[in-house]
């Protein structure tokens, strides 16, 4: 019974990790048709955020507050400047972001002379109930997540501008036919997803130390998991996230099972996971949800 | 020179016109390091090859400042037999591929004497044949590493794990009582050597070890491995889990409550752990090195101060985990093979006078090529990390490599 809770409780916070950092991506996918390639480092950039508010002798919970803001601020800026003249050509945009990625990547490894470092939780330590611990920061972090996928939820579903992004998704030309201005949805949008990338890093880098490759790690499971949920639609890429986090976990739980644990090695867990996902992409090609009309 | 503690472009450019302010001028791809005076033979050629960009960038740039550094001081003091060192640098960019080819360029177009360099294994392993083999030029590795390197013109002056498991594992089992240990890892050669070895140590000494594991270099999730841990009442970690997946597995392991369980160690664990480390999660944790700041030797603390007085205010410390002490090694070692073959630098002749070489004094002691074996005997001390420092617990003097033999 207490390896369950523990487990329920280790898979949520990994679970919730993901469907942070994947957030983001999925807002701009979905909307916007781009794969925003440069999205480990909005995260990046997010965690990078805490951390100079650190060195500036400032609280890190301030920095958190802040780093989804200035994240935003940024992917707006991007937007304007170079993917806004791209919409037509998603493959080009796609190595522009790429391109951009790789700038943000490296001018942060300059930065902080390529060196790793540990950044305090606000809220440090964990608390217990019964004789199971658990990690105060981790709670925090499923308290987050939730927190923005209901506002988000909310958002899209009960406000006027929901509605009209709702629109433009379903339709573009039809929304832009209604006087719906799609190139401000589309700039919004960006900075939308861009802050959420920034509020994914600036919660998660106490969990994994700052780093100036702490984004790419995540990306190529944040594709994974889009892919698995299925484009085209805003749950979907969140439920594939909220899979491929589970099963990160999971997996290396599975080895707990007398027996199990001589033939699958770590590494071999860590592939598990891409096996299963693929291997449901092959039986549903559309993801997990499909986009309803397209 | 301090100017180049971060390495942005525009940081490296201002860095590297400080660099040729200081006498440095760029040689293609490379840069070199001429002395201020001169002697009718020519200077003695050494090439430096290290992770200058990259990865292990950290590490290398304080490789190469201990370079400048060590021959500073031999310039400063008249050089080996009157003729003074030249200081030539190519990055290896911490990718085995690209060092291939500017290592090359060290032999062909600088002509080096001898080659130091090199930190992780993969390197070492890529650039040994440019530089022994096909280079036929004396080669030093300063890294700690996990042994079994016996290339003849190959020199190893960081500890290996003979050195650094034969004392800290007894001590944690026979002072502290330890029985039940843990092995987390990564997976890569250097904890899987050090660990067969760590685990040969702990059972001749009557304990056990409970769970070996290797993870992915960047996994991110522990949480399975940390319940275990828990579960099966490990009382010491013995842990080669290395960034960027050493900050998660430390973060669940503190939270997990283990800390009041039992300890902890970590053998790559030097000054610079702190910034990539929580302290409290540093808080406790054993090491077992050839130096550390701590150490009470006068020569060791002038050699701190002075590395410091060169480079003030650097990102890149002088310490143990980085090779920076068996890069000062590597030199002062060459610098007596060059003496004892008056002055001839022919790769045979300094290979030959290099394997009997030894210096009284060094970073955290006295150091000696054990004859036949291209290792390095050296003093190691067993610390743990107290509110951010490292207290020596023990020193043990002339640690003999166990390698090669």
């Amino acid at each position: 019974m207490n390896d369950a809770i523990k487990l329920a409780f280790d898979v949520a916070a990994f679970a919730s990790i993901m469907v942070l950092v994947v957030s983001g991506l999925a807002v701009i996918a979905s909307l916007m048709g781009i794969f925003n390639l440069g999205h480990g480092e909005f995260v990046l950039l997010g965690a990078y955020t805490v951390f100079l508010f650190r060195e500036w002798g400032l609280p890190i919970w301030l920095g958190m507050m802040v780093a989804p803001f200035i994240v935003g601020l940024f992917g707006a800026g991007i937007e304007r400047g170079v993917i806004r003249r791209l919409y037509a050509q998603p493959v080009i945009a796609m190595l522009a972001t790429y391109a951009i990625g790789l700038i943000i990547r490296e001018i942060v490894r300059g930065l902080i002379g390529g060196q790793y470092y540990a950044i305090e939780e606000p809220i440090a330590g964990a608390f217990e109930i019964g004789d199971l611990s658990f990690s105060i920061w981790r709670a925090v972090i499923i308290g987050a997540t939730v927190t923005v996928m209901v506002v988000s939820y909310l958002f899209l579903t009960r406000s006027n501008l929901g509605l009209q992004i709702r629109g433009a998704l379903e339709n573009p030309q039809l929304a832009r036919a209604c006087g719906v201005s799609t190139t401000r949805l589309y700039a919004l949008t960006f900075a939308f997803g861009s802050a959420l990338a920034g509020l994914a890093g600036a919660l998660m880098v106490p969990l994994f130390s700052l780093s100036a490759d702490l984004g790419v790690r995540f990306l190529v499971q944040a594709f994974l998991s889009v892919m698995l949920g299925g484009v085209g639609t805003f749950a979907g890429p969140l439920l594939g996230a909220a899979a491929i986090g589970s099963m990160v976990p999971g997996y290396q739980w599975l080895r707990e099972i007398p027996g199990i644990a001589d033939q699958v090695s770590p590494v071999v867990a860590e592939v598990l996971v891409f096996v299963t996902a693929l291997t449901i992409v092959k039986f549903r090609p559309n993801g997990l949800i499909r986009a309803g009309r397209k | 020179m301090s100017k180049i503690d971060r390495m942005t472009r525009r940081g490296f450019l201002s860095g590297t016109s400080a660099l040729a302010a200081a006498g440095w001028t760029a040689a293609g791809a490379g840069w070199v390091l001429a002395p201020d005076w001169a002697h009718a033979a020519g200077p003695i050629k050494m090439g430096i090859a290290t992770d200058i960009t990259g990865a292990i960038a950290p590490s290398g740039n304080a490789n190469w400042q201990t370079a400048q550094f060590a021959v500073k001081q031999i310039n400063d003091a008249g050089g080996i037999l009157g003729r003074p060192i030249e200081l030539s640098l190519e990055d290896t960019a911490s990718d085995p591929g690209v060092a291939v080819g500017n290592v090359r360029r060290l032999i062909q177009s600088a002509q080096v004497d001898v080659v130091l360099g090199g930190i992780t294994s993969a390197m070492r392993e890529a650039i040994k044949n440019p530089i022994v083999r096909r280079g036929k030029t004396l080669y030093i590795y300063p890294q700690l590493y996990e042994g079994q390197e016996c290339t003849k013109h190959l020199y190893c002056t960081g500890p290996t794990p003979a050195q650094q498991c034969a004392r800290l594992l007894p001590y944690l089992i026979k002072e502290k009582g330890h029985k039940r240990f843990a092995m987390p890892s990564a997976n890569y050669i250097w904890p899987q050597l050090l660990n067969k070895w760590a685990r040969r140590v702990i059972e001749e000494n009557g304990a056990e070890v409970v769970m070996e594991e290797y993870f992915p270099l960047d996994q991110l999730e522990y949480s399975a491995t940390v319940a275990k841990i828990m579960s099966e009442g490990v009382d010491h970690v013995f842990n080669t889990v290395i960034p960027p997946g050493l900050q998660a597995f430390t973060k669940q392991l503190y939270e997990a409550g283990y800390y009041e369980k039992g300890s902890q160690s970590c053998v790559y664990f030097d000054e610079n752990s702190v910034h990539y480390v929580a302290a409290r999660e540093l808080e406790g944790v054993y090491s077992c090195v050839d130096m550390f700041h701590t150490v009470d030797d006068p020569f060791t603390q002038k050699l701190i101060a002075d590395y410091n007085a060169m480079f003030p205010d650097t990102k890149y410390q002088f310490t143990a985990g980085t090779a920076a002490t068996g890069m000062y090694r590597g030199i002062k070692l060459y610098e007596q093979a060059v003496i004892a073959t008056n002055g001839d630098l022919a790769r045979d002749a300094v290979s030959t006078a290099l394997d009997s070489a030894s210096i009284a004094q060094g970073p955290g002691g006295p150091a000696r090529i054990v004859p036949g074996t291209g290792h390095t005997e050296m003093n190691m001390y067993i610390a743990q990390s107290k509110g951010g420092k490292w207290d020596i617990i023990s020193a043990e003097n002339t640690v003999p490599p166990e390698e090669c033999g």
